[in-house]
């Protein structure tokens, strides 16, 4: 194949915005993974009924997309938190502290993950359903390559969300109780903190990240009931190679994931696209652990 | 039934006593009638369960070494199965290799395989491993679903049945007595594994990472060692599989969902515990066989299922039946001390 310097970039600007998707997933998992020290298996479900619940509100109910972004992340960060409430919190409960680690955390994860994406395959069925948005942007031409603008709105809507997490991790009250959850929960608890009510908001936030990235993703490919899992193991490749628990560090991770994934497609072979992915996390993992940035994973949100 | 457990287990520790190898061999023997039996009674779809069974059984009795014995979660075994699955099913149809010498040979690539998915374990623990491991075991489903080669989307078809001379293996009863020696002989092996040094250094592994590396045991080697012999149970139940009758292999074999199903198996019939493991396979396939009709609800089913079994009962049906017998052990000793104080 030729070496063409416009296609080249044109793949790298795809890889870039739907890396910056990969990085909100995988601040959420982050997120959930600071707060309860699990990494929430399920997570990739949540993105899914993102997705769908946008999908519903935008085009059966006729709300505009910002809105139908907003109405799914709401709903998608009550779901959250009910799993949470109501199975999650066993497990914790058992476990002596707010914290469980071992096997029982990730098989519970695994088995709620089926069962949500059969659950939705029981509402909206297998087809993959098209999620049609009209933005009123022109394409953007590079080198006979256009880009849909869905793409440009998903990385400025992505980097937008980063931002006011950022914000309101650091400069809030809230965020700051958020934090010290994340840092140490029995020095919070006797601060005063309600840790069990922080852990569920970082339970919720993360979903709402999630679902917010299922509703970008939505217009860009179709929605359909299978594509929570693979979106869990990029979105976790991206929070690896990152370093977990960074904020900075899950949306590099993200584009970096994203680059990689398109160059791989477009350079290598196309089919095989889903691979590359955990290739890099395999990568990464095995040696780097704690991420390309080399950030220890203590330091957490 | 508890006490019928008990005196089972006394009366199999006594045949024990005369030859370690008795129990097993009266067990071998007694199940050779059950095709018989099963097609007199249900029909001959069930001796394909039974075969199905079987398969299972291995796989969770060797998901239950490097899970239960070495406590590393992995959620790539369905991986392995397919590799071996595979490997068998091209080395007999592509360079008209005989089942005795390809499924060898698709074992002896699993256990590399296998290595390949235990290397992670060296460094990474709990929820990474977890996802490293699905992570590799998915590539590998993808890797079958898009390349030509490999099947892809038709599958692999008429892959020859094994023949013992000229004596081709192609019904499903004949099948069983395949099946079921490998699985008897998996299961002893996992008995066996367990109670000697190296199972003991999996335990220590299991309890704590550190105390067992103090002691002198070589952590990632017998963490290596754990997903290799796991590795050998999977390409056999793999190769087993490719060569079932009727001889078809699809991708859609190895999906999340049956692995979901392994853990399932392993997960209710109590992690570490080999018999656990064994009851959990066959409740698990036999279930999953007799409500294909509502197949829409099933990975809705067994997923909850799974979360309450861990919430609700996370040793599972070996450790309830476990933790009964030493209550009743305990019982009784007592009631004897008693009788004998007063």
């Amino acid at each position: 194949m030729d070496f063409d310097f416009g296609s080249l970039l044109a793949f790298i600007i795809f890889g870039v915005t739907i890396g910056v998707v990969y990085g909100i997933v995988a601040l959420g998992i982050s997120l959930i993974y600071s707060g309860l020290d699990i990494v929430h298996f399920a997570h990739g479900e949540i993105y899914m009924f993102g997705a769908f619940l946008g999908l519903v509100l935008s085009q059966q109910i006729g709300i505009p997309y910002p809105g139908a972004m907003i109405g799914a992340m709401i709903l998608a960060a009550l779901l959250g938190m009910f799993i949470e409430r109501v199975f999650y919190r066993r497990l914790t409960r058992s476990g002596g502290g707010y914290t469980v680690s071992g096997m029982g955390m990730i098989i519970c994860g695994f088995g709620m993950s089926v069962a949500l994406m059969n659950v939705a395959f029981l509402i909206w069925g297998a087809d993959a359903e098209p999620f049609p948005v009209d933005f009123g942007i022109e394409p953007l031409e590079i080198n006979d390559i256009s880009i849909p603008p869905s793409y440009l709105l998903t990385a400025v809507v992505s980097l937008c969300l980063m931002g006011i997490l950022n914000y309101f991790l650091r400069y809030t009250k809230i965020g700051l109780a958020v934090r010290a959850v994340a840092h140490n929960k029995d020095i919070a608890f006797l601060m005063g903190i309600n840790v069990p009510l922080f852990i569920s908001l970082i339970f919720g936030l993360a979903c709402a990240l999630a679902a917010a990235a299922g509703v970008l993703v939505g217009p860009m490919q179709s929605v359909q009931v299978e594509m929570g899992y693979l979106m869990l193991m990029k979105a976790f490749a991206a929070a690896v190679v990152g370093g977990f628990g960074s904020l900075p560090g899950a949306l590099i991770g993200g584009i970096l994931v994203g680059i990689f994934e398109n160059l791989g497609a477009a350079y290598i072979s196309a089919s095989h696209k889903d691979i590359y992915a955990f290739l890099l996390l395999i990568l990464v993992l095995m040696y780097r652990p704690a991420g390309l940035f080399g950030i220890v994973a203590k330091v957490k949100a | 039934m508890i006490s019928f457990i008990t005196n089972f287990a006394s009366a199999i520790e006594s045949l024990a006593k005369i030859h370690r190898l008795l129990p097993w061999v009266i067990a071998y023997i007694l199940l050779l009638f059950l095709p018989n039996l099963i097609t007199a009674t249900f029909g001959e779809y069930y001796v394909d369960l039974a075969n199905r069974c079987c398969l299972f059984i291995l796989l969770a009795v060797g998901l239950n070494i490097v899970k239960g014995f070495c406590g590393q979660v992995t959620v790539g075994h369905i991986g392995l199965y397919a590799i071996g699955a595979v490997t068998s099913a091209l080395l007999a149809q592509n360079y008209g290799l005989p089942f005795w010498l390809s499924a060898p040979l698709a074992i002896l690539v699993t256990c590399c395989a296998g290595l390949v998915v235990g290397l992670p374990s060296v460094r990474l623990e709990g929820a990474y491993l977890a996802l490293a491991t699905l992570g590799l075991g998915e590539s590998v489903r993808i890797m079958i679903a898009v390349t030509p080669a490999l099947g892809s989307s038709t599958g692999i078809m008429m892959i020859p049945a094994p023949t013992i001379g000229d004596y081709v293996i192609e019904s499903f009863d004949h099948y069983f007595y395949l099946v079921m020696t490998a699985a008897i002989i998996g299961i002893y092996f996992s008995f066996v594994i367990l109670n000697s040094s190296t199972g003991r250094a999996f335990k220590a592994i299991r309890e704590d990472v550190i105390a067992a590396s103090v002691s002198g045991i070589n952590v990632p080697f017998y963490k290596l060692l754990a997903f290799v012999i796991s590795a050998i149970y999977a390409g056999l139940a793999g190769a087993l599989f490719a060569h079932m009758p009727p001889g078809y292999l699809h991708h859609n074999n190895f999906t999340v969902i049956e692995m979901v199903t392994l853990l399932l198996m392993v997960v209710l019939g109590g992690i570490g515990n080999i018999w656990g493991g064994v009851v959990g396979a066959i409740v698990v396939t036999v279930i999953y066989d007799q409500t294909k009709d509502y197949y829409f609800y099933q990975p809705l089913i067994f997923g909850i299922t799974m979360v309450f079994l861990v919430v609700f009962m996370p040793r599972g049906i070996g450790g309830v039946i476990e933790q009964a017998i030493v209550k009743r052990k305990f019982i009784e000793k007592h009631e004897e001390q008693n009788l004998g104080t007063s």
